[in-house]
């Protein structure tokens, strides 16, 4: 059996795997050392501070960071006539410390939960009143910082969108194949932050893994001469990938405690900012193409594949390792 | 008004001399020690002057010539930074100002230099800004992390640099008093300047 065989094999394994863990869950938050921090509002702007459960660390030594208007001395916190809307984040969680729970009980109104951890160390309170221009613009500001930020650092993702790029080269076919791998991704991250979709981060990942590795092999055949699926349907494969990728950027979203009146904003600045990103990455590739047809620099024979190897190498790393940790789970 | 003006601008170049890391450090806190190592040489004059001559030196003698600094500049930078780990902290300000000068000089003079000669100066440009890239860094920070983000950072800007100025100039047989050939020359000679002026800021401190 070649080694295409063993890959197709692997990634019906794991999409079976994946079909029947595929339930409308919420991803499991990990069990360590949590506080919970409730501040109560005693009267418009003012509020009392209690830990309910202490972090391991001890309540003392947490760096909370409030909204900049907003006076801090726990039990005391004054916000003025503004309110307690804006930015609150904790600096130094850790493994010691990774998730600390706000809940905000104000005076009229239903109170509300708000989850601070090491993957999202930053969350927006919005008030309880209706969202001013203000808010508006603070959740923009957020949220597409924040995909940004998540797709600079899903390695993973560009990884996959690089190899995209490697088969289908430029012109309509790129802007095509990246389109379709944006609505997949961008319907799929819409339809798991509603809970219309749940699946299990770990097996997810694994998955995500392998679709690059799947990139990676399709590279190989076409240095090869054959034809292979990615490089007859692009899109059809860049829109069913971007499906995948799609419920994995939801995961950066889950567990930040955001109303539901403001999901669907924060899910639309959230994917612009994955946007920018993204086509800021496909530019500075095509560019960077560009450059090297421009200086005639062109990577020897002996070394064609190894782009294609290194991809699938490192796809297949990331694979195992999060393999295991679907394991390490069960 | 003359004074005062050429007082603004020492002013300024010696607070874009200082190096402002604190972008970088902002970016890793951020985005981590890979993103930082991208920011960190584009937040000081140094990086920027003078990866900016060799790319557009490099650029100028064509792509047959200009093409070796893909590899080799990315790995100057790398062995740069190691250098400068192994013997810690030192000043490159003199030597920055003393490259620039040389490279500046080069190309307001549209001097055909050698490939070995363009790739040993590269080399040595590359090695002095990653020894000064890595001497103020946190002890917390990923070197290995740090040292990729590095190296891309300089292989894209090098490469991207050689190609505007290799598309700028179209053909390397330009007459060297073509009105492209001689942008190209006094940017040589803005630089030099700016090696200059350095030069001596940093003697004088």
């Amino acid at each position: 059996m070649s080694a295409i065989r063993y890959l197709r094999l692997a990634l019906l394994a794991v999409t079976l795997a994946l079909a029947v863990l595929m339930r409308p869950s919420a991803v499991s938050a990990h069990e360590a050392a949590m506080g919970v921090l409730e501040f109560r509002e005693v009267r418009p702007g003012a509020f009392v501070g209690r830990w309910s459960i202490e972090p391991s660390i001890g309540a003392s030594r947490v760096d909370l960071r409030v909204p900049p208007h907003c006076f801090l001395r726990l039990p005391e916190m004054n916000c003025g006539t503004k309110g307690l809307v804006g930015p609150i984040t904790i600096t130094n969680l850790g493994s010691n410390m990774s998730v600390v729970l706000i809940k905000v009980v104000p005076i009229e109104g239903e109170p509300r939960s708000y989850t601070i951890s090491t993957a999202n160390p930053v969350v927006s309170v919005l008030g309880t009143g209706a969202p001013t221009l203000e808010v508006w613009l603070e959740l923009a500001r957020t949220y597409v910082n924040y995909g940004i930020d998540h797709i600079l650092l899903g390695a993973d993702h560009l990884l996959f969108v690089l190899g995209l790029i490697w088969i289908v080269g430029g012109g309509w076919r790129l802007v095509k194949t990246i389109t379709a791998f944006t609505i997949g991704h961008s319907a799929s991250l819409a339809a798991a932050a509603f809970g219309l979709i749940g699946v299990p981060e770990r097996p997810l990942n694994a998955c995500i893994a392998l679709s690059i590795a799947f990139v990676g092999v399709e590279i190989v055949k076409q240095q090869r001469g054959e034809i292979g699926l990615t490089a007859r349907y692009p899109w059809i494969v860049a829109f069913s990938f971007g499906l995948v990728h799609g419920i994995g950027f939801a995961s950066a979203l889950a567990g930040l405690g955001l109303e539901r009146r403001l999901l669907p904003a924060a899910l639309l600045f959230f994917n612009i900012g994955v946007e920018i990103g993204q086509l800021a990455f496909v530019l500075l590739v095509l560019a960077l193409i560009w450059a090297h047809r421009r200086l005639d620099a062109v990577v020897p024979r002996w070394g064609e594949a190894l782009p294609a190897y290194l991809i699938g190498s490192v796809s297949m790393f990331w694979f195992f390792g999060r393999l295991v940790r679907v394991f390490a789970v069960i | 008004m003359k004074p005062n003006l050429l007082r603004a601008a020492i002013a300024a170049l010696m607070l874009l001399a200082g190096g402002n890391a604190a972008e970088a450090h902002i970016v890793a806190a951020r985005l981590g020690d890979f993103y930082m190592g991208v920011v960190h040489p584009l937040t000081d004059l140094g990086d920027v002057v003078l990866w900016t001559a060799t790319g557009v030196l490099a650029g100028t003698l064509g792509g047959a010539k200009g093409r070796w600094l893909i590899p080799v500049f990315p790995l100057g930078l790398l062995t740069g930074l190691l250098l400068g780990q192994m013997l810690g902290a030192v000043s490159t300000q003199l030597a920055d100002a003393a490259m620039m000068l040389a490279l500046g000089m080069l190309l307001a003079a549209a001097a055909q230099v050698p490939t070995v000669l363009l790739c040993a100066m590269a080399f040595v440009v590359a090695m002095i800004r990653g020894a000064a890239n890595g001497a103020d860094l946190a002890p917390e920070t990923d070197r290995v992390l740090f040292a990729a983000g590095l190296a891309c950072v300089g292989y894209a800007a090098i490469t991207l640099t050689m190609a505007l100025t290799a598309a700028f100039r179209r053909t390397t047989a330009d007459s060297p008093t073509s009105w492209r050939a001689i942008a190209v020359r006094a940017l040589g000679g803005w630089i030099a300047a700016i090696g200059l002026m350095m030069g001596s800021l940093a003697l004088a401190s």
